[in-house]
């Protein structure tokens, strides 16, 4: 363990400093892995009222660091770690981590956020964001202790996962608990594999576009911050603490929040299932034999020994750790799954034993893999073999739906980059791509490349939408959530597409909102008003739902310029042949969505403002927003 | 008198009597020429907490957060709330899912 480098400082006070808004470090920590040159880059609030944190401030930073010929591999690539104005204040669920960068599964954008306690630890050090260039020369980790921050070699922890790297580096460190936040990638992160994941914290993943390549292609093995020491404060603290225990207030009571504030995620198993919308066996039925009442949120969780594993400042029942209470893994800790866990791990593999889901997730997690994708891959190969497509020749084994050891060697091929697992570790569409024929009509998977979430959207149209549309790798309208709020209807008829359109472009920018200021996606899904409020007591800042929703379509706009400007335009945003098409049974199966995609765009186009021909936010839209730097930049002149 | 069946599952069996998980059905009545919005409406007002949960605060229309499907179609697609009933359908409350 030798330093290499440790934090310049900057050479002079930056006179703004002293009228630093609350909720803000004000410094940005930069990193050269190439040279080893550490400094810390104080930001304006100006620039922090501007871009805040989280993905609108990654978003600025890939727009203006990353250039075109700067593809998800190349050093030049930066890795943004980014925080928000809310972490480490007292506000539920505020230790959130978002990462932005150029993506290995799009070759495009990113955004992808955790929670846990790294966000708020980042702030105690004293940085607003860590924003990683360059490569290591050889595995490396990033240590952060307030101004002592150093990058270290990593060798000793070449292949170990994500949970045995976080330990190695607590009995390295002499630190456990929340005094140390680590996000690391395990071996599928080591090997590039492009749906590689960042994991931190013992169960929390930033999942999406393959970020754990980028990092693992810098030779970044970790980041670890120790609890650092800084002074952080709110504006107005009694503002905030009423804002933050309304927003509490809202989770517990609201009748649909309330789900969330109990059991987390949880509830989804049996409500999408209901509606159709659970993905079972590679979208192959959307109907089950099992007794769906075993599904539901209590069985889930009290089926296990538990104990909560809340993030920084959190007082919802969702994060828990379980302990598998019987058969062969008896005894193991796991990390109990969220719905999509229960989703890629289980019903889209045909694996139905809760024991076994719950392990097999965890192990996901600890490789360091997407488990949406994961999910996607694995089924893709479960349907071949059953059909034919796939032999156990080209696979190396016979690996049948439901058979959890065969899809944990399969994941450890992927992992390694193993047989057949090295062409899986592309992803399903480029795996598909390769196989071609009738094997490639099963894969499930955006044209762009990116994952689709552990849904059945074919029952859900928003989301295949959004997730088809989107500039960030995954979903980028999300889930509609309160909707009302900003004008738009609080309930369609979802296969009615134009309905379906105008709601998934209205609310476009909520998200982004909400992912700059260093919260949890959860415990955000509350008010914009609500959130405003926190925002500014915390800052001392003027925040209203209009400014909020203004600033997340600006954010969504510089996203989609990036993505332009590397190649990916409007005719990627189609879902393959499996991914858009008709349910065989099930309560969506009477309804195709691709009868009505083309209109869906087009009125998806017009509700967002962008033009349908080139996928440009129109100059109008883009001047509207007060980008009209942006609107040069794409328009001229 | 013919009747339906309400299906009242997740979260929203905690306002009819439930745990907030499972499934609770019950018959309701259904007379001639009623309409979804009828029989739910005279369903819901046996349970405040559902009634305050199910409607908007003017109960002139459905609130946000509780899915109606009927005969497993959400509403909207082969009823709407003003669509006579029969008899014999069945009427599923599913409370709306956020996250995952």
């Amino acid at each position: 363990m030798s330093p290499t480098s440790t934090v310049e400082r900057p050479s002079k006070k930056v006179a703004a400093m002293a009228s630093l808004p609350g909720g803000y470090a004000g410094k940005l920590l930069r990193v050269n892995l190439s040279t080893g040159r550490i400094w810390t880059q104080p930001w304006r609030p100006e620039e922090m009222r501007e871009c805040l944190g989280g993905v609108g401030l990654g978003a600025k930073i890939l727009y203006n660091e990353v250039g075109p010929k700067v593809h998800w591999d190349h050093p030049d690539n930066r890795l943004v770690m980014a925080t928000g104005p809310l972490a480490g204040l007292p506000v539920w669920g505020t230790g959130g981590l978002t990462v932005v960068t150029r993506g290995a599964l799009t070759d495009g954008a990113t955004s992808t956020q955790a929670n846990g306690f790294f966000g708020a630890t980042l702030k105690y050090s004293g940085y607003d964001a860590i924003v990683i260039q360059g490569q290591a020369k050889k595995l490396s980790y990033l240590y952060v202790n307030d101004d002592t921050v150093e990058i270290r070699d990593a060798g000793h922890f070449k292949g170990l996962d994500t949970w045995q790297t976080q330990q190695a580096l607590e009995v390295e460190h002499g630190l456990s608990g929340h005094r140390m936040s680590v996000y690391s990638i395990g071996p599928a992160g080591e090997n590039l594999v492009r749906f590689a994941a960042i994991q931190g914290d013992y169960g929390h993943v930033a999942s999406k576009n393959g970020c754990g390549a980028v990092m693992g292609k810098k030779r970044l093995k970790a980041v670890c911050i120790v609890r650092g020491t800084k002074a952080l404060t709110a504006h107005d603290p009694r503002g905030l603490i009423q804002a933050a225990d309304d927003i509490a207030h809202d989770l517990k009571t609201d009748p649909s929040t309330s789900t969330l504030y109990n059991w987390g995620t949880l509830p989804g198993v049996t409500n999408l299932y209901k509606l159709g919308v659970l993905p079972i066996k590679n979208y192959t039925t959307n109907v089950s034999s099992v007794n769906m009442d075993d599904w539901a949120p209590a069985k889930l969780r009290h089926g296990f020994d538990h104990r909560g594993h809340q993030c920084s400042a959190c007082g919802m029942h969702h994060c828990h750790i379980q302990v598998i209470p019987q058969g062969p893994r008896r005894g193991e800790l796991v990390d109990e799954p969220e719905y999509e866990g229960w989703s890629g791990a289980g019903w889209t593999i045909g694996l139905t034993d809760k024991e076994a889901v719950s392990w097999l997730n965890t192990r996901i997690d600890r490789a360091c893999v997407d488990v949406n994708e994961f999910g996607w891959v694995c089924g893709w190969v479960m349907e071949c073999m059953e059909k034919g497509y796939l032999t156990e020749t080209q696979v190396g084994f016979r690996l049948n739906w439901g058979d959890v050891e065969g899809a944990y060697r399969l994941l450890q091929m992927i992992s390694l980059r193993e047989g057949f697992g090295d062409v899986l570790a592309d992803g399903v569409k480029r795996a598909a791509e390769k196989l071609g024929g009738e094997a490639a009509r099963c894969a499930i998977y955006t044209e762009k490349g990116a994952s689709p979430r552990g849904h059945d959207h074919r029952g859900r149209w928003d989301e295949m939408l959004d997730t088809c549309t989107s500039s960030s790798g995954t979903m980028e309208s999300a889930n509609p959530t309160f909707q009302t709020e900003i004008g738009l209807p609080g309930r369609i008829n979802p296969f009615d597409g134009e309905q379906v359109a105008r709601l998934t472009g209205g609310i476009l920018g909520r998200r982004h909102f909400e992912d700059s200021l260093g919260g949890c996606s959860f415990t955000f899904r509350t008010r914009i008003e609500l959130l405003a409020r926190a925002l500014s007591a915390a800052t001392g800042w003027h925040w209203s739902l209009d400014e909020a929703m203004r600033f997340g379509r600006r954010t969504a706009s510089i996203l989609r310029a990036f993505n332009l400007r590397c190649g990916i335009g409007p005719e990627v945003e189609y879902p393959s042949e499996r991914y858009g098409s008709q349910p065989v049974d099930g309560p969506a199966r009477d309804h195709h969505v691709m009868k009505q995609w083309e209109h869906m765009l087009d009125v998806w186009y017009e509700t967002v403002g962008y033009d349908r021909k080139t996928g440009k936010p129109k100059r109008q839209t883009l001047k509207k927003l007060g980008l009209d730097w942006l609107a040069r930049d794409l328009w001229g002149k | 008198m013919r009747a339906a069946t309400v299906e009242v599952t997740t979260w929203v069996t905690k306002y009819v009597g439930g745990d907030g998980s499972g499934t609770r059905t019950f018959e309701e009545p259904v007379a001639p020429g009623e309409t979804v919005r009828d029989v739910l409406r005279r369903y819901s007002k046996r349970f405040p907490e559902l009634d305050a949960a199910l409607w908007n605060p003017t109960r002139t229309a459905l609130g946000e957060h509780i899915e109606v499907l009927v005969d497993d179609a959400v509403l909207g697609v082969t009823h709407d709330l003003d669509t006579p009933m029969k008899g014999g359908e069945r009427i599923t409350l599913l409370g709306q899912f956020m996250g995952g």
